[in-house]
């Protein structure tokens, strides 16, 4: 036992010495899970924050939940304890928790689709109005049901596939489906639950289905190639909500770039830092510029054509 | 210094979280330890809780019957797993199981309630828009807000409740089909309904435990049960190696022990992640830690008859 003691203080006072630098801006980032949309976002985040203030202004403490929503808590706790100069949410779940536990430390989030949705604020005038911003990862989705409307024009039935765990894909599908019936389509959804069931759903969707629309959907990103190997043989095209589920198995998409959003959000985190914002004034604000780009194999082999202005992925 | 200070500045989060499982803690306790049996309903009973308290807190009902509710709903569950296990003869693991499983689509539609879609994978529950009981904000406040009185009250209150219980005579049928299930039988305990009971008090308390911690966060979510099962069973391990030799003849503080257990857990959680180990890897360290330790009395044991036996033969 005094072994212990006596080793848990020498580390500690090993930790004390290092952790002395001169006074640097300490920022702890709360990951919900490790997926590559989310990656990337923290990456822009941090660069955004190097290239204004420079490596030795900012201390990151990166901690990522692990895919269970539990940790965020916990996680965010250290933060708080810390006293952080500020915390950025990547995703939902650690948007939540760390609204909850604190109401002073600067909140941003990142790679939240609504954030009414996400804090439960009813009258959603566009700013949070408290200690929490921060950029959404909503792609234009009315732009999509247009470029959706403009590459399939004949199609009669457009189907919905995404993951019921996941609130951002519920609400872009809620959103789109409206815009889609505007044009005159016959929307259907198909959900599913986990990986396990991305088959047997997806099947449904593409027999009943002249078109497939997936949103920025983390399971179904994960799952691109077993959707394309349904998707694929069946002869059933797929307008995606981004880049990478497109890449796997998509035709087109109309997609926003996580990396960007990050930066996006690190760029606020640096006017929030050096105090020439007020967290509770600034919007919530949304990614810049949108790129409109296909597959070139699956378009070919589907026999898609692609209007003008579309860029290859890849090429 | 700073290291130090922000530690202690963290502890009271850490015992927050800690006692809040703890509850669960002595859930899984109920059955892994007196019934004997590994039921793995609780990752989704955890969440049930969690959907049920937060889904009647924002329709408007007082906390302390959205509470009951949660509690109520664990006992379902519970009592789900129960009947599969002992009325369909499906072996309890898989019962579990099968449960776990069916509990995530009923935790979609629990948190979807009144919305359009029917289902919803999460929900939040703003200190700021309710009066909840406990809420990480106030955990280091010197205030009537500070959530750890009312946790550390459920956790007193939780252990006392059973502790009565399992001295009944019912609580002693429990605990008897758990010690030896034929000689349970032989004395006219039918451990059927016995351990359906057990079941049920047991995935009663997880949800209450999900129900206080998805207030304490402010948000009830689909995978907020995740691997619960682990850390229930961490926190009785560990409860078990620190005060088992003391404990040993006491049921009220064996459950007692594993509310310290849990504790002691998130409190070590919370110094490794400051300590700079990659949360990446902390699934892989929680399920050795859990390993380790249930080998070691196992170890022990051969080693001990070993010798004894190369005495005898010697």
């Amino acid at each position: 036992m005094k072994k212990l003691v006596a080793l848990a203080m020498a580390l500690t006072m090993c930790l004390s010495m290092t952790a002395l630098a001169e006074n640097p801006y300490r920022v702890g980032i709360c990951q919900l899970v490790q997926h590559v949309a989310l990656d990337a976002a923290t990456q822009g985040f941090k660069d955004a924050i190097v290239a204004e203030l420079g490596e030795d202004a900012v201390k990151f403490s990166e901690q990522n939940a692990s895919g269970d929503s539990a940790n965020c808590a916990t996680i965010v706790n250290g933060f708080v304890s810390d006293d952080v100069d500020l915390i950025m949410a990547n995703a939902t779940a650690p948007l939540q928790a760390a609204a909850q536990a604190t109401d002073k430390i600067p909140v941003l989030g990142t790679s939240v689709t609504d954030y009414a949705t996400a804090l439960g604020i009813e009258n959603w005038t566009g700013t949070v109005g408290t200690n929490v911003s921060g950029t959404s990862d909503l792609a234009p989705l009315d732009q999509q049901a247009a470029a959706l409307h403009e590459i399939f024009p004949d199609a009669k039935t457009v189907g919905l596939l995404y993951c019921s765990a996941e609130p951002n894909s519920v609400y872009q599908c809620d959103v789109i489906e409206g815009y889609l019936v505007g044009y005159g389509y016959t929307v259907n959804r198909y959900a599913f639950n986990d990986t396990n069931d991305v088959n047997f759903v997806t099947q449904q969707a593409a027999d009943n289905s002249d078109v497939i629309y997936i949103p920025t959907d983390n399971t179904a990103a994960a799952n691109t190639e077993a959707i394309a190997n349904v998707v694929l043989p069946s002869k059933t095209p797929v307008f995606a909500g981004e880049e990478g589920i497109c890449s796997g198995c998509g035709v087109a998409t109309l997609s926003i770039s996580y990396y960007d959003l990050g930066y996006a959000t690190g760029e606020m985190a640096v006017k929030v830092l050096k105090g020439e914002a007020n967290v509770a004034e600034m919007p919530v604000s949304f990614a810049a510029n949108v790129t409109k780009k296909f597959n070139r194999a699956n378009a070919e082999q589907l026999g898609v054509a692609i209007p003008e202005g579309y860029v290859a992925i890849g090429e | 210094m700073q290291f130090l200070n922000s530690l202690l500045n963290s502890m009271p989060g850490a015992v927050a979280q800690g006692l809040i499982w703890g509850i669960m803690a002595i859930g899984v306790y109920i059955t892994f330890r007196i019934l004997d049996i590994a039921d793995l309903s609780v990752d989704g009973s955890f969440c049930t809780g969690g959907a049920v308290c937060v889904i009647l807190t924002i329709n408007g009902v007082p906390m302390a019957a959205a509470l009951v509710a949660a509690l109520v709903a664990g006992f379902l569950a519970g009592f789900i797993t129960g009947v599969l296990h002992t009325k369909m003869g499906i072996p309890a693991i898989l019962a579990g199981i099968l449960t776990q499983l069916a509990l995530y689509s009923v935790n979609l539609r629990i948190m979807g309630f009144g919305t359009s879609a029917g289902s919803r994978s999460n929900l939040p529950v703003s200190v700021d828009k309710y009066s909840l009981w406990v809420s990480a904000r106030y955990v280091r406040d010197l205030s009537t807000k500070n959530p750890l009185p009312v946790i550390l009250l459920f956790v007193f209150a939780v252990i006392v409740l059973t502790y009565v219980f399992f001295g009944t005579e019912i609580g002693a049928s429990l605990r008897a089909t758990g010690a030896n299930a034929q000689m349970a039988r032989a004395q006219g305990i039918n451990t059927d309904s016995t351990k359906v009971m057990g079941l049920m008090l047991s995935n009663g308390l997880v949800a209450l435990s999900g129900a206080l911690y998805s207030q304490y966060q402010g948000f009830s979510d689909i995978n907020m049960g995740r691997g619960a099962i682990v850390i229930g069973l961490a926190a009785i391990i560990i409860g078990e190696t620190l005060f088992l030799k003391y404990f040993r003849h006491n049921l009220g503080l064996i459950m007692f022990s594993c509310a310290i257990g849990a504790v002691v857990y998130y409190v070590v959680i919370q110094i490794i992640l400051k300590l700079g180990l990659s949360t990446d890897d902390l699934k892989l360290l929680t399920a050795t830690v859990v390993a380790v330790f249930l080998a070691i009395p196992n170890l022990k044991l051969r080693r001990r008859t070993w010798k004894k036996g190369g005495k005898l033969h010697a």
